[in-house]
């Protein structure tokens, strides 16, 4: 096929519309999941990776930021990580348009520059806005760590980036895992989808 | 003849598919009648009905050769405006409830509404359908929580309420039980009182024998055999390419092998009662 | 006579408040917010404490009340209160910086980590206070009417609508996952490593499942006219309480007052 001029718009197809809350329900079920088997993990972010995968970095984004909003409804205090969510949307969504999922070294960087970009967004608003703790699972380590002496950033990079390079492998493990399962001929209709089928084939 | 829909030479292919999912189609559609189509799993069935619908190649992608026209004007060149002119109903009856409304009144509405309708209209359409598919007693219940059966009327009414021409039902009661089935049913009958267009993909070769004008028989994306049901239904030959036949049919053929003079091969339970029958009197005054 | 459909699926509320137009709302959020930052800069004491944000925070309850939701406010605000709590607790005892106020023991309490301590918790039970005013006191369905009303696209609003449908339903389904593979023998508790590798069989299918359904419900929408051109009707409309006016005027009128008392105060 010829390349065309790229617009936003056409990422959002009638069926790119449809997977943002499949997205976002999937972002909530699997925080909750997480929570009931008590994971050290948040795990709230494999809907918007799987959007991002299957239809790009603008409606990642987008799913990203509404799982936020949404979310927030319940519990305000949410709306403040609405930027983390949309910028891993986006991040994720670049990278699988540059096709960064499909070596194993692109890989392994593409797990680590979304992590990283999970934990530079977040960085700022746990500690400027909430003094470094947020009251989930690994506040209190961060808080630990903060009591023994340890620098409040430091505290922060130190437990949060593990768990959360942890937390994109599990994610992006599903995602994939779905992906491999998707018929091709559902796979086509998405935007980036036809990029998971040449793999496949090679 | 007022063809309404019309297929010229279609060839269509899915997107990676190596072999075409429909080859070289023309069917004519005529107005007010009712089609039954036929033919094993995986024959192209499902296909032509996304076809005639313009969901290929619009949504499905695909290769497409060849043309669809629905009065005069082709299927790719109306956009958002088919969905006034064709109804569309398939199997599940899950995702084909919109996912944004409360209520089963408020859905049946949802088309309406998209069509900008006005508002008392709305209410005076959706309660008639509501009345005619018997759903009247769940208006106000969530579409979510009722059973396949329910979900499925809810389907139809809410395609039905949009008063339609044509109407493509694709497989309504494949996940229904008897009695989803039969409610479902009730109300495919209703529209073929009303005249209606149909075009009803069914495994359920008695239903097909007893509603449909039509059949016609789809084998690896041909369609091998159309015409009139009591023609199609009672052709042996066809049961060798895969298609099923009611049992009255097999039976009557049988006996008319065995040497009764029946003169017709029934199709119908009602037929076969009536012309075996004929039959067997015709053999006793010999 | 008995009721029509359309107008039993309306929204009525008798509490003035309550039934205000979602964008005047909106509006009062906005400027309640716009004074937390301005009071957020008074400081208090020889330390500099923002202490008049403990105060106006009772704005929120009172608010509450007034819009006859104080029940469902509190449970919502109580989530907001723990969070507030931890960070006031983390910040007073931990943050070291400035002179030392207080010692007992090993408990230590700073002049920065009680600063922080007391603008960051307040701030925050403020500004979430708020939001749960406005989100308790008005129904997801009047956000996405408000919404579409506002001039948004209608998909916009279906995006949002469909996705709280979207929550219900794949909750539901997870649950009924979840217990289908216990049965099959997958372990959900144990070490760490067994519990996440329960994570897998129990989110696999019902990401798949959801994906293909939004395939078949793309033909569905397309079935009920969803991307036909045109103006749309709608059956459920938005009301107005009638108070939207006074209500605004008040809202705008607080807002400048406390903002000239905090200029009066620099200048002062």
């Amino acid at each position: 096929m010829e390349k065309k001029k790229y617009s936003i718009k056409e990422d959002f197809s009638m069926l790119a519309i449809l997977v943002i809350p499949v997205g976002v329900a999937v972002n909530f079920v699997g925080g909750q999941l997480a929570s009931l088997l008590k994971l050290p993990m948040y795990l709230d972010t494999i809907g918007t990776i799987f959007a991002a995968m299957l239809c790009g970095p603008w409606v990642g984004a987008v799913t990203g930021g509404l799982t936020n909003i949404v979310t927030g409804i319940a519990n305000p205090v949410n709306f403040a990580f609405i930027p983390v969510n949309v910028l891993a949307g986006l991040v994720t969504g670049f990278l699988a348009r540059k096709q960064m999922f499909s070596v194993w070294w692109k890989w392994i960087l593409s797990m680590l520059i979304m992590a990283a970009v999970s934990i530079v967004s977040s960085a700022p608003i746990v500690v400027l806005v909430y003094g470094g703790v947020t009251g989930g699972g690994t506040s209190i380590i961060t808080a630990a760590a903060m009591a023994a002496g340890a620098n409040i950033w430091a505290a922060f990079f130190g437990t949060e980036g593990i768990f959360t390079v942890l937390d994109r492998v599990i994610s992006f493990v599903i995602c994939w895992l779905v992906i491999k399962v998707i018929p091709e001929r559902t796979l086509v209709k998405f935007g980036c989808g036809s990029n998971y089928i040449k793999e496949k084939k090679k | 003849m007022d063809n309404i829909i019309e297929c010229k030479n279609v060839t269509y292919s899915y997107p990676l598919a190596e072999t075409p999912a429909i080859q070289e189609l023309n069917v004519n559609i005529e107005r007010g009648k009712f089609y039954g189509v036929i033919g094993e799993n995986g024959s192209g069935k499902t296909t032509f009905c996304a076809l005639l619908r313009g969901f290929i190649p619009d949504f499905y992608k695909g290769e497409l050769n060849g043309e669809v026209l629905v009065e005069g004007k082709k299927t790719t060149d109306y956009g958002g405006e088919l969905s006034a002119k064709i109804g569309y109903v398939f199997q599940n009856p899950f995702t084909q409830i919109s996912g944004v409304k409360e209520t089963v009144f408020e859905e049946v509405a949802y088309g309406l509404e998209n069509f900008g309708v006005p508002v008392e209209e709305i209410e005076r359409r959706v309660v008639e359908v509501m009345q005619m598919t018997d759903i009247e007693a769940l208006a106000e219940k969530n579409p979510f929580d009722l059973s396949g059966g329910q979900m499925q009327r809810v389907a139809l009414a809410s395609v039905i309420v949009l008063e339609p021409d044509i109407l493509i039902i694709d497989e309504p009661t494949s996940q229904l039980d008897p009695e989803g089935t039969e409610s479902v049913f009730a109300i495919i009958k209703a529209l073929k009182e009303k005249r209606k267009t149909i075009i009803l993909v069914e495994h359920k070769i008695d239903l097909i024998a007893e509603y449909a004008d039509e059949v016609l028989v789809f084998k690896e994306g041909r369609m091998i055999a159309a015409g009139d049901k009591q023609e199609i239904l009672s052709d042996l030959s066809l049961l060798e390419q895969g298609a099923a036949l009611p049992q009255v049919a097999i039976l009557g053929s049988r006996l008319k092998e065995k040497g009764l003079p029946i003169s017709r091969i029934p199709v119908t339970e009602k037929q076969a009662i009536e012309f075996i029958a004929e039959a067997l009197k015709e053999r006793d005054k010999k | 006579m008995e009721k029509t459909y359309t107008e039993r699926i309306q929204i009525h509320k008798e509490n003035k408040l309550a039934a205000l137009y979602p964008s005047t709302k909106l509006l009062v959020v906005c400027l309640y917010i716009v004074c937390t930052f301005i009071i957020g800069t008074v400081h208090l004491t020889k330390v500099g404490l923002s202490l008049l944000l403990i105060p106006w925070f009772i704005a929120v309850p009172v608010l509450c009340m007034a819009s006859g939701a104080f029940g469902k406010c509190i449970k919502a605000l109580k989530a907001v209160a723990i969070i507030a709590v931890i960070i006031l607790a983390v910040q007073t005892f931990l943050v070291p910086g400035g002179e030392l106020l207080m010692r007992f023991g090993f408990i230590t309490i700073y002049e920065k980590g009680l600063k922080t301590a007391i603008s960051l918790s307040f701030m925050i039970m403020n500004i979430a206070g708020i939001f749960v005013w406005l989100f308790q006191t008005t129904e997801n369905r009047e956000i996405a009417r408000a919404m579409e009303a506002s001039g948004m696209n209608y998909k916009a609003a279906y995006v949002f609508t469909s996705t709280l449908q979207m929550i219900e339903i794949l909750s539901k389904n997870s649950k009924t996952i979840m217990n289908a593979q216990k049965a099959r023998g997958v372990e959900t508790e144990g070490n760490i490593f067994v519990r996440a590798k329960a994570f897998f069989p129990s989110l696999v299918p019902l990401i798949l499942g959801a994906v293909i359904s939004s395939e078949e419900r793309v033909l569905t929408l397309e079935a009920r006219g969803f991307s036909i051109q045109g103006e749309k009707t709608h059956l459920f409309n938005l009301e107005k309480s009638g108070c939207e006016k006074t209500v605004a005027v008040v809202a705008v009128i607080i807002t400048v007052l406390i903002l000239a008392g905090r200029i009066a105060l620099w200048i002062i």
